[in-house]
């Protein structure tokens, strides 16, 4: 009995070792080699040098990494009100109208496009002199020559717009499967009992809704405080990397400075801060959400 | 029965395993063939090239083009060392082949430029940009010389000449400038946000320009922060292009969007891409100087160097199609190709606008050559340059700010090379 079980196991780990050498090679080794490098002064071509944890020292007194970070907190930020509460704006108002799914397509259209394309579009309307300049200038409004993608931090601000125009949608779908499980009955009863509009939303709607903010607030969270394709076409982090995020500052760092440590320093100072604002904020929302959602957090 | 399961499983992992490897190994490694691949990051049209080179040697190139300077760079030096290192890459001079050879990553080219020198293909001067530690790396696909390019029907236009002193183009920008026409193009970002500091520090003061080069002087000297004054008066009078625009500089000049644009002897292939051609539509003059160094003005020069990997495949056939480069016959070919200037004398020359100013260039007595500034700056100095002239443009106001920014990268810099 003993044997066979024994034997099970061992085939069972055979089948299972080519995805765990996976696993290990490509996730892995590649976040312990990371660590690694951002404790040398690699630049690509020389031999690694242990410097110990000099490349943190240098990164926190970068003035452009201090601004990444402010960056990165204005996009945390801006994204949680403007794509996730417009979202949710989105779902709220539409949930339950005849045409609604109609109405809901051209918010989610965007969301099949890639963040690449979005910046290379939104490019063509911000540059200096692009359309919307160019518009603005034809019906003779103020602020026609503004440099939006040139001023910190309305560079980042309209970055955020831009990328918002990709995100509502999808916040709005998940908030809308959200609207569509809240059972009917306390409602029900709330209206009759005369509570409308806005109270009938923060009193009964929003705390039904908690395991979708949960999911939307949780994966906005993380994808903002990784931020990198919009900025990178669009402003490339400039000009003179005043409109860096930290996953930009990571790229900039590592391939155009060749300062491979450097870059290697910020990528894991940026992981420790998502996996921290992850599990913070999912430890908390777990705590006093119901059990439905929480497998589903878990997952993303 | 359940050892042969368990061999099964090992087999089949093993094959797995083995499979994902071999996905990643290099399949093309045959040795001895004659294409040689070529990674490059200029975008021209190498076929002409290849063409004559299967002709003469029997070497063809296959071109992969890199668009993105950051990402070319990091492609050759990450794939160096590795087996899909391409056989021959464009790179730089000055300071970034220095950074190559000092790994032992790219072929030592000095029999060729022995017998190139020897037949007098090249002049010595030029040697020298390709020469470490009294060895010789890589060769000149390209050497050129930068001038200003003017927009003939511009200058017709409002009874404009080509000027000859620094003043004179000035009165040339105040006047297009006074007519609604953008005097200057000018690009931020990498590679063009240096070009309007190399022109007036090399112009005000030569060898400043180059002692800050090489470390022995600082971006905060006086000197620096009165050539960057020239430039702020130039942008403040809005002499200059928008420079964070991504229109191509080759469709503003023809658009007439920008009339005069600083450019290396390089430049009219560019332009030829949108039907602008020599003589009728553009001219080139040589940037004065603001401050003659001893009587002469200093001209800025780069070279497009091709250079072969230490230890690629096909090493020898690099090297070949390498001395077959800088020969009369390939520089000809590339000269017709490109509408530019062969750097060897006894090629012949396609462009007689380019003729007349590389004549004019390399007239010793009136003009000194100086490394181009993305040649000559160390590459962290660059990049930090790059963001900070960026910058400057971008907000013009007091430079000291900027050239501090960078004197702090430039000063850590020289620090560690001591």
């Amino acid at each position: 009995m003993h044997s066979k079980s024994n034997g099970y196991q061992r085939s069972a780990w055979a089948f299972m070792g080519p995805g765990v050498a996976l696993v290990l090679l490509a996730m892995y080794i590649p976040v312990v080699y990371t660590m690694y490098l951002s404790l040398t002064d690699y630049n690509g071509l020389d031999t690694p040098q242990f410097v110990g944890l000099q490349n943190y020292v240098t990164m926190f007194s970068d003035p452009s990494f201090l601004m990444s970070l402010l960056n990165t907190a204005i996009w945390v930020v801006g994204t949680l009100i403007v794509p996730v509460g417009v979202g949710l704006l989105v779902a709220y108002l539409s949930f339950g109208l005849k045409w609604a799914s109609l109405f809901r397509i051209p918010f989610l259209i965007p969301y099949a496009l890639s963040g690449v394309a979005i910046g290379v579009v939104f490019n063509f309307i911000l540059q200096n002199g692009g359309a919307l300049s160019q518009a603005m200038a034809f019906f003779h409004l103020p602020g026609a020559d503004t440099h939006w993608l040139e001023v910190a931090p309305l560079n980042t601000i309209v970055m955020i717009l831009a990328s918002s125009w990709q995100g509502i949608g999808v916040n709005a779908l998940l908030f809308i499967v959200g609207l569509q499980s809240i059972p009917k009955e306390p409602l029900e009863a709330a209206r009759i009992d005369g509570a409308n509009g806005l109270r009938l939303f923060t009193t009964m709607i929003w705390p039904l809704l908690r395991p979708s903010t949960t999911i939307v607030v949780g994966l906005s969270i993380v994808n903002s405080l990784k931020t990198f394709d919009i900025v990178e076409t669009m402003t490339q982090g400039g000009p003179n990397r005043i409109s860096e995020t930290l996953g930009v500052t990571m790229y900039s760092d590592t391939f155009q400075n060749s300062q491979y440590g450097l870059g290697a320093a910020v990528a894991i100072f940026l992981t420790i801060v998502t996996v921290a604002a992850s599990v913070l904020y999912l430890r908390r929302q777990l705590a006093i959400g119901d059990s439905s959602g929480s497998g589903k957090v878990a997952e993303a | 029965m359940k050892a042969r399961k368990w061999l099964a499983a090992i087999v089949v992992a093993t094959a797995v395993t083995a499979g994902l490897v071999g996905c990643s190994s290099n399949s093309s490694g045959s040795s001895g063939s004659t294409t040689l691949n070529f990674v490059e990051d200029k975008g021209w049209n190498y076929d002409p090239l290849s063409t004559a080179a299967k002709k003469s040697l029997g070497v063809s190139l296959k071109t992969n083009t890199y668009s993105n300077e950051n990402q070319f760079q990091a492609f050759v030096k990450q794939s160096l060392r590795t087996p899909k290192a391409p056989d021959i890459f464009t790179w730089h001079t000055g300071a970034q082949l220095e950074q190559l050879v000092s790994q032992g990553l790219v072929a030592d080219t000095s029999s060729i430029w022995k017998k190139a020198i020897a037949k007098n293909w090249v002049s010595p001067s030029i040697e020298k940009m390709f020469t470490v530690d009294g060895k010789q790396y890589c060769v000149p696909l390209e050497v050129d010389y930068w001038g200003m390019y003017y927009n003939k029907a511009i200058f017709a236009k409002y009874n404009l000449a080509p000027p000859t002193t620094w003043s004179e183009m000035l009165n040339d920008a105040a006047t297009l400038k006074s007519h609604g026409v953008v005097p200057f193009y000018s690009q931020d970002g990498n590679p063009w946000a240096f070009v309007y500091y190399m022109l007036t520090m090399a112009g005000t003061d030569l060898n400043e320009y180059n002692a800050i080069n090489e470390g022995k002087a600082s971006y905060t000297d006086p000197q620096v922060k009165k050539a960057m004054d020239v430039w702020l008066k130039m942008l403040q009078k809005g002499y200059f292009s928008d420079p964070g625009s991504k229109t191509p500089s080759q469709t503003v000049f023809k658009d007439g969007d920008a009339a005069m644009q600083p450019f290396g002897t390089w430049y009219p292939g560019t332009l030829a891409k949108v039907g602008m051609k020599p003589g009728s539509d553009w001219g080139i003059f040589p940037i004065p100087a603001i401050t003659k160094q001893n009587g002469k003005t200093p001209v800025a020069v780069e070279t497009a160097p091709v250079c072969v990997t230490a230890k690629g495949a096909n090493k020898a056939a690099a090297l070949k199609y390498s001395q077959w480069l800088m020969s009369p016959s390939a520089q000809s070919t590339w000269s017709k190709a490109q509408g530019i200037l062969p750097y060897n004398p006894q090629a012949k020359a396609a462009n007689s606008t380019l003729q007349g100013f590389g004549k004019q260039v390399t007239d010793a007595a009136k003009y000194t050559t100086y490394l181009r500034y993305y040649e000559a700056a160390p590459a962290p100095v660059l990049t930090s340059a790059l963001n900070n002239f960026t910058g400057f443009m971008t907000a013009p106001s007091d430079p000291t700010k900027y050239l501090k920014s960078i004197q702090s990268v430039s000063s850590q810099y020289w620090a560690s090379k001591k």
